[in-house]
């Protein structure tokens, strides 16, 4: 069997991690969030380990992609919103009135479910945000758009098309295309909202080794209704319930010794 | 934790084959506890036909063992089980594997038996058969208890195998050093033959203590989600009184 076979589990890093040997890149206190009259998050407080992959599972409607999206201020496009409690990133209060939102977008970004280039060639989804940024140096970009597609896993099959129309690639590409433009801008944290929904299981698996190899230079946190899927990729498992984190905990521990009953009953597939 | 709630999965699938496997484990478990209850009679009866239906019965623990592993692989490969469902399946195979182990050990001693009555020899006044018997009568006790608790659920009789367990590598020892003196004295060939044979004999019967305890310790894996084997007796004894999860 080849090195690349050898699944996440049997990684010697990967055993035995505790929560609280590792250094924190975001920090949940109290953290409360209501649309409107209705509370769609309670009391969460969590803290999000770095260069990790952090997994949310749960049922629909459960908030895990609330919360998600309070990582990166999304929920600040939504009116109803109100939120309260405390988030910081690497010491930062997120939420802080001075915060420059879009600086934080650059410090925490996000892929989502469906892949979603821009209608642009290649080359120029993966530089968009540095040339947002005001980088012209040819040469720069050419390396940012190296870096970022062979970190994403595309280079090699996107070498000698990057200026092609993104939206020729496949799905699983044109998503691990998304992943390159997220990471081009070297932002701290990655969220990725189900990203393989929408992707065949080879797609899939070519997305979850990537987030393998991605959690050396970023924090990741992945919202996943798949539940193979987040024992496969994730080192810690966060399961939330009607907006409460019920259990979080290392996946291991998570998915053979769950401590908590409803956490056994939904990751069993039995009547709650 | 009870059995029921392997039923309560919203896969009926899940839970049919979930309770195929457990009937599966204890259908094996008694095979084995039949195997050694025939041949505690045969060894105290002299007979030879039950010491032989006993040997045989190993095919049949064999093919249990077998159909264990493919349902096991069966589920985990179609239904990813998780959790208190991973565990059963993991100690399912394990436990498949300590019966089958159970098996092949008994056989050896029924082979002993065997050979005593095929020339008309009393089996209890074999040299050590005394050692013999008390750790086949162990070993019956001993695996009886850990299937009731593997079938229950239930880790209360953990510690007392446990502890029956340190108790028969004590009496191996007793057994052992009485051979020894036997093999010492021995003045023929078909006395040190026996003697080898009984050595043997109560080894293998000490081995299925063993293996009863391990099945005692891998209940404790599927009902606490706790590795109990590296464990000292006084850590070992705490986590079985604290039942509450």
């Amino acid at each position: 069997m080849s090195e690349k076979n050898l699944t996440i589990a049997m990684n010697h890093e990967n055993r035995n991690l505790r929560l609280a040997d590792e250094k924190v890149a975001i920090n949940v206190k109290d953290w409360n969030l209501y649309y409107g009259q209705k509370q769609a998050l309670k009391s969460v407080s969590m803290q999000l380990p770095e260069n990790r992959v952090t997994a949310f599972i749960g049922p629909s409607g459960c908030g895990k992609s609330t919360l998600l999206r309070c990582f990166n201020r999304m929920n600040d496009l939504i009116d109803i919103v109100r939120v309260e409690g405390e988030m910081t990133l690497h010491g930062d209060d997120m939420y802080a009135k001075h915060m420059d939102v879009a600086a934080l977008r650059r410090r925490v970004g996000m892929v989502f479910q469906k892949p979603n280039p821009f209608p642009k060639s290649i080359y120029e989804n993966v530089c968009y945000g540095l040339r947002l940024q005001g980088v012209r140096d040819k040469q720069v970009l050419d390396e940012a758009v190296e870096w970022a597609l062979r970190g994403a896993g595309l280079w090699e099959e996107a070498k000698d098309r990057l200026h092609d129309n993104a939206l020729g690639l496949s799905g699983g590409q044109q998503q691990r295309l998304c992943i390159a433009r997220a990471i081009a801008i070297k932002p701290e944290v990655l969220l990725l909202d189900e990203p393989t929904s929408a992707l065949d299981p080879i797609s899939t698996l070519a997305i979850e080794e990537l987030i393998f190899e991605l959690k050396k230079d970023f924090t990741i946190l992945i919202v996943t209704h798949n539940m193979q899927q987040a024992a496969r990729v994730s080192d810690y498992t966060a399961f939330m319930y009607m907006g409460e984190l019920i259990e979080y905990t290392d996946t291991d521990s998570l998915f053979t010794n769950p401590q908590v009953k409803r956490t056994e009953d939904y990751i069993t597939g039995r009547y709650g | 934790m009870n059995r029921d709630e392997f039923n309560t999965h919203i896969s009926g699938q899940l839970n049919r084959n979930l309770e195929a496997l457990f009937n599966q484990v204890l259908e094996m478990g008694g095979l084995v506890e039949q195997q050694l209850n025939d041949l505690n009679r045969a060894l105290e009866n002299n007979d030879y036909a039950l010491a032989h239906s006993a040997m045989l019965l190993d095919k049949t623990i064999n093919k249990e063992e077998i159909e264990i592993d493919r349902l096991c692989a069966n589920v985990l490969a179609r239904q990813q089980p998780t959790a208190s469902d991973l565990r059963l399946i993991v100690m399912a195979i394990r436990v498949a594997i300590d019966l089958e182990r159970m098996g092949d050990e008994a056989v050896k001693i029924a082979k002993l038996a065997m050979e005593q009555c095929s020339t008309n020899r009393d089996c209890t006044q074999m040299p050590a058969y005394g050692y013999l018997r008390q750790l086949m009568q162990a070993s019956s006790e001993m695996i009886q208890k850990s299937l009731n608790g593997f079938s229950r659920l239930d880790i209360s009789d953990v510690m007392s195998v446990y502890r029956e367990e340190e108790q028969m590598d004590e009496v191996l020892k007793q057994a052992m050093a009485a051979i020894q003196q036997e093999l010492l004295a021995a003045d023929s060939a078909d006395k040190v033959d026996l003697q080898v044979r009984m050595l043997m004999a109560v080894r293998a019967a000490e081995r299925i203590t063993d293996h009863a305890l391990n099945i005692g310790e891998s209940v404790v894996y599927l009902v606490k989600g706790k590795d109990i084997r590296d464990l000292d007796e006084e850590a070992m004894r705490q986590l079985l009184e604290d039942n509450a999860r």
